[in-house]
């Protein structure tokens, strides 16, 4: 699925100034399977990027297109489709839920789609350090262990894109290169893209595209 | 898991008040209505009048004994009478101008005769089919509603002459028969009796049998209307008792305690029904407030599950089958309640002489499924208002 930006300029942003290179009111279009990377420094709109093209926001000038259609127009219905098999988020604030357990967080996701099973689940939660954590409520984890399980969570769907939010942020490189590794792999199994926000660390791939704020 | 996480760490204490109320109004909602429809069925098919009429007549006083003033009713007191508000309907009861003599005609039962007062009342006011109660000349007898007392003269007489006395199904398969006649010309007429009157003192023909009789054998003068037959409108019989208290009417004494009765009673039960309508009403009220402060509450937990995929109709359901189980759980201990006081009151009504009919009826079923699935639309809409806003 083909995502197109068109001169699209979030409110909040309109009366900062914007560097040549900014997408920021400009035509951008982010190609199917492509590995994209956002880099920007803070405040200068990765989240409201992630949040405006996964149909949290609406209050910008300018479209956003999957495919041919106008995201403005997409019902409620359309929205859902669009986030159990199209687009998946790793938000910056994560979103978990913090008074339930790692594993009603993540089959909560799951049982949704029905993509994985319970010991798949589990082998990521291994393969990230955090299997032991399985029965422990969410709110009591560190921050890093929060993020592996949110990008866990994400990924237990079908995407055509998978859109991140400085999802590495807490995490050691050793952390944050297994994560990776298991993002990449997931992608490519479906042949599917990320768009990656960073605030400079490029964590050593090699992207298709990088776009600037 | 969904609800462990939308209904956690909620404060009962609303809800709980909520659900009392909601029990509360229930449980007197569908018993006022019950009652408020047997109570209307009180009487009916019982007496061959129908509900909520009674006949009047002129207070008879000395000035009236002294023909200083009138006992019978002009056309225009009726006319008047009948524009009131409250009354269903006023019509005029006839009497026979002709002489009439009663007796038995069965040769199983021993002679009885006596000379007897006949009348007529407008057919609407019988609670008899219309195909039973019509003669024409030639017809093999006529129908007639007779006076409980007189069965129990019959009977006295029957006892006294050492014969079985006859019950009522006995009478009305033992043939009778009038004889009709004035100064010049006599007839006998087989009449049979259909059913039986605590109301009325005399015996009731067809109008068309009196009508026969006033035109052939007339005894000349025609008769004053004295006694008049009137229906009240349901629950408004004071307003008719004041009625006959400002004309100077009387009735008989038991249609007016037992019209009375119906219309105390019947208030009552509109007034707890009433009270009953604005406590669920409330209570339902409260209940879906409720539902908006826990999606309120959960607002950061509805929002993140519509992010990570979840449809608005999902949350919607959730929210929609939770609010619809506590509901249905009012309900049903709100219909077993009222099994209990129903038992009680029965009870009660039978012990104090009321015999009602004591089956549930239909209404109360129907009351409280609508009570039910107005509920179910509100807490629907609510639900879906709510997440929607979140989405």
């Amino acid at each position: 699925m083909k995502i197109t930006l068109n001169q699209v300029m979030p409110f909040p942003l309109a009366s900062m100034h914007h560097g040549e290179h900014s997408i920021w009111g400009k035509q951008i279009e982010l190609l199917p399977g492509n590995k994209v990377m956002l880099n920007a420094s803070s405040g200068k709109g990765k989240s409201t990027f992630i949040n405006t093209v996964f149909g949290i926001r609406t209050d910008f000038v300018g479209s956003v297109n999957f495919e041919a259609t106008d995201s403005k127009n997409l019902s409620t219905r359309d929205w859902t489709n669009i986030r159990q098999r199209k687009i998946s988020a790793i938000f910056q604030d994560l979103q978990l839920f913090p008074s339930i357990t790692v594993k009603e967080n993540l089959l909560l996701k799951n049982n949704l789609t029905q993509t994985f099973t319970t010991d798949q689940i589990l082998n990521f939660l291994d393969f990230l350090g955090i299997s032991d954590k399985w029965e422990q409520q969410c709110g009591l984890l560190s921050m890093g262990q929060q993020q592996r399980v949110a990008i866990i969570r994400a990924l237990c769907q079908p995407y055509e894109w998978l859109l991140m939010d400085e999802p590495f942020s807490h995490l050691d490189e050793d952390n944050t290169q297994r994560c990776l590794k298991l993002i990449i792999d997931r992608t490519e199994e479906q042949k599917s893209g990320f768009v990656l926000t960073s605030l400079g660390d490029y964590h050593g791939i090699q992207y298709d595209q990088t776009l600037m704020l | 898991m969904i609800q462990k996480l939308l209904f956690r760490n909620q404060d009962r204490k609303q809800l709980i008040i909520a659900m009392l109320g909601a029990f509360m109004g229930i449980t007197f909602l569908i018993a006022s209505v019950h009652y408020l429809i047997r109570l209307n069925e009180f009487g009916q098919g019982s007496e061959i009048l129908g509900p909520n009429t009674i006949i009047v007549q002129k207070k008879v006083t000395n000035s009236s004994s002294l023909a200083l003033t009138k006992t019978d009713f002009s056309e225009r007191e009726i006319e008047k009478m009948e524009k009131l508000p409250f009354i269903e309907k006023v019509k005029p009861v006839l009497s026979n101008n002709f002489d009439v003599s009663f007796e038995t005609a069965d040769p199983l039962v021993p002679r009885f005769r006596s000379d007897v007062f006949v009348q007529t009342v407008d057919p609407s006011f019988l609670d008899v089919h219309s195909n039973k109660w019509h003669w024409k000349e030639g017809d093999a007898f006529v129908p007639i509603i007779m006076p409980r007392d007189f069965l129990v003269m019959l009977n006295t007489f029957m006892s006294a002459s050492n014969i079985p006395q006859i019950s009522d199904d006995l009478a009305m398969d033992i043939r009778f028969k009038f004889t009709v006649s004035n100064q010049t010309k006599k007839v006998w007429v087989d009449a049979r009796i259909i059913g039986f009157t605590n109301e009325v003192s005399s015996i009731l023909v067809p109008e068309s049998f009196m009508a026969y009789g006033n035109e052939q054998f007339s005894l000349g003068e025609e008769k004053k209307i004295t006694q008049l037959m009137i229906s009240g409108k349901e629950n408004e019989f004071g307003k008719v008792e004041a009625l006959l208290k400002e004309k100077g009417l009387e009735s008989k004494n038991a249609q007016m305690v037992a019209g009375r009765l119906k219309s105390v009673i019947g208030t009552l039960l509109l007034v707890v029904m009433g009270i009953s309508v604005i406590a669920v009403f409330l209570s339902g009220l409260v209940l879906l407030q409720y539902m908006q402060l826990l999606m309120s509450k959960n607002e950061y937990e509805v929002r993140t599950m519509m992010r990570i995929g979840y449809a608005p109709k999902i949350l919607i359901r959730t929210f929609f089958l939770y609010f619809v189980k506590i509901f249905g759980i009012i309900a049903g201990l709100g219909l077993g309640s009222f099994f209990i006081l129903k038992y009680f009151l029965d009870e009660m009504f039978t012990t104090g002489g009321i015999y009602l009919n004591t089956s549930v009826s239909l209404a109360t079923f129907l009351v409280l499924t609508t009570v039910y699935t107005f509920f179910a639309i509100a807490s629907y809409r609510t639900a879906s208002k709510g997440i929607h806003r979140h989405f």
